[in-house]
């Protein structure tokens, strides 16, 4: 039986510096993907989940034993990354981009998904391309993080404001103000779907 | 009849809307609304999540790797020995163990008895076993920075100079390990020690077959996992050692 994330906390906490190693394995790539998600950039990425599990190491005496520690640590990997995107401007070409065919490697690409196959596709022009860029770009660091984890990460409101220390409402109105600037750069450019 | 607000339809669109009573009977009754949140459903819908591309296979390695010397001693009770720092205490076990060696009576296989000193940093025994633990652990750093790479540019001068560094002491544990009758370790520095030599005499100019080629080395034989295996079993060592150590005993008192 698989010994449960609480259990090594406890061991940890009693001096089993290595046994950190087990959280480190069980968590580290969801925390990529959540946080490669807000940065589009791989190096980033790394760095902020060693960064995020450092915090966790060093703050582990705050985890509540009978809390969810990849809950606790989610928030934390959340506010490294908002952090890390506050401190570091991303200009437009550092920004996403729109591609039919992400680059595996290092990519800030955005793909618009196939609601339908073949010739229903949307077609994406290249003003449209770099209208995503430029909303996506727009977007603060809090709109960015609260977008993503409600839409691409399908968080609850709940989790958001909990996660970024919001109230409900700042936690609706930073999705809501994420979508409003995506919506007015993308829609004169997007034909409907079929 | 009162419209919708912006905020409501995208709200309602994640199911968030204050009053999603309210907002559904309105979009039944209000074609415009309809048409508004039809709208905002067929952009939002395309926008997929971010594409992630998988990190490699030894990600959670190289992770734990980076972060556990920047982890800060917890439980401690006296500063260590190595806490003053990785390369002056590289330098101090080079020393001793090459001492340790000559004398030849030092292997934990060959000594089980608790070596009669006062302090841990005495202990050749533990110093033999925390130098050769390290050595696993820099062998395993580079493996992984080899797995892991994206193309071949990790095999750079840099990363060669290292693999020629492991190579020589690793060619020192491996007789030690030998003479000592310790065959499990023996093994691995052997096996360990072909990959190194690989690395290190890789041309200046690396081509993608030549990384493939040695990746397929590390991965035929299990390396890495052995590497890791060894290496934290050394490390158990070193921590049974360091708890029974009279330094230790006298601690708990």
């Amino acid at each position: 039986m698989q010994v449960t994330d609480a259990a090594v906390v406890a061991q940890v906490l009693a001096g089993d510096r290595d046994a950190f190693r087990v959280l480190v394995e069980r968590h580290s790539r969801s925390l990529y993907h959540l946080v490669y998600r807000m940065t589009g950039s791989s190096a980033d990425t790394e760095e902020i989940v060693q960064d995020t599990l450092l915090r966790a190491f060093k703050g582990l005496e705050k985890f509540e034993l009978r809390s969810n520690f990849g809950t606790w640590i989610y928030r934390i990997a959340t506010n490294r990354t908002l952090d890390f995107l506050k401190s570091k401007k991303m200009s437009d070409t550092q920004a996403y981009r729109i591609a039919e065919d992400p680059d595996p490697d290092d990519s800030r690409e955005i793909q618009l998904a196939a609601t339908a196959p073949g010739p229903d596709r949307m077609v994406i022009s290249e003003q449209m391309k770099s209208r995503m860029a430029q909303a996506l770009s727009l977007l603060t660091p809090a709109e960015r993080v609260a977008f993503t984890m409600r839409h691409m990460e399908g968080r609850s409101i709940g989790e958001i404001s909990k996660t970024l220390n919001l109230k409900t409402s700042a936690a609706k109105n930073s999705v809501f103000r994420a979508v409003h600037k995506l919506r007015q750069q993308l829609e004169p450019f997007a034909s409907p779907a079929k | 009849m009162k419209h919708l607000s912006e905020e409501e339809i995208v709200l309602h669109y994640y199911g968030d809307a204050d009053d999603e009573m309210k907002v559904r009977q309105h979009l039944a009754e209000c074609s415009a609304c309809r048409a508004e949140f039809d709208r905002l459903h067929s952009l939002l819908g395309r926008v997929a999540p971010v594409e992630v591309p998988e990190p490699g296979s030894f990600f959670e390695e190289k992770m734990w790797l980076n972060i556990r010397d920047r982890l800060p001693e917890k439980a401690v009770p006296a500063k260590p020995l190595w806490a003053a720092g990785k390369w002056a205490l590289a330098g101090v076990m080079a020393m001793l163990l090459v001492g340790a060696f000559l004398a030849g009576r030092f292997w934990p296989g060959r000594s089980p008895q608790v070596v009669q000193v006062n302090t841990p940093a005495a202990d050749p025994q533990r110093v033999v076993l925390v130098a050769v633990g390290d050595h696993l652990e820099r062998s395993q750093m580079l493996l992984v920075e080899i797995m892991n790479a994206s193309d071949k540019s990790v095999l750079d001068e840099g990363t060669q100079l290292q693999a020629r560094d492991l190579l020589n002491t690793n060619r020192l544990y491996r007789v030690s390990a030998q003479q000592a009758g310790d065959p499990r370790i023996a093994h691995l520095l052997d096996q360990l020690g072909r990959v190194l030599a690989e690395v290190a005499n890789a041309p200046s100019q690396v081509s993608d077959n030549d990384l493939r080629d040695i990746r397929a080395r590390i991965q035929s034989d299990g390396l890495l996992f052995k590497v890791r295996v060894v290496g934290s079993e050394v490390n158990s060592r070193v921590r049974r050692l360091e708890q029974n150590s009279p330094a230790a005993a006298e601690q708990r008192l």
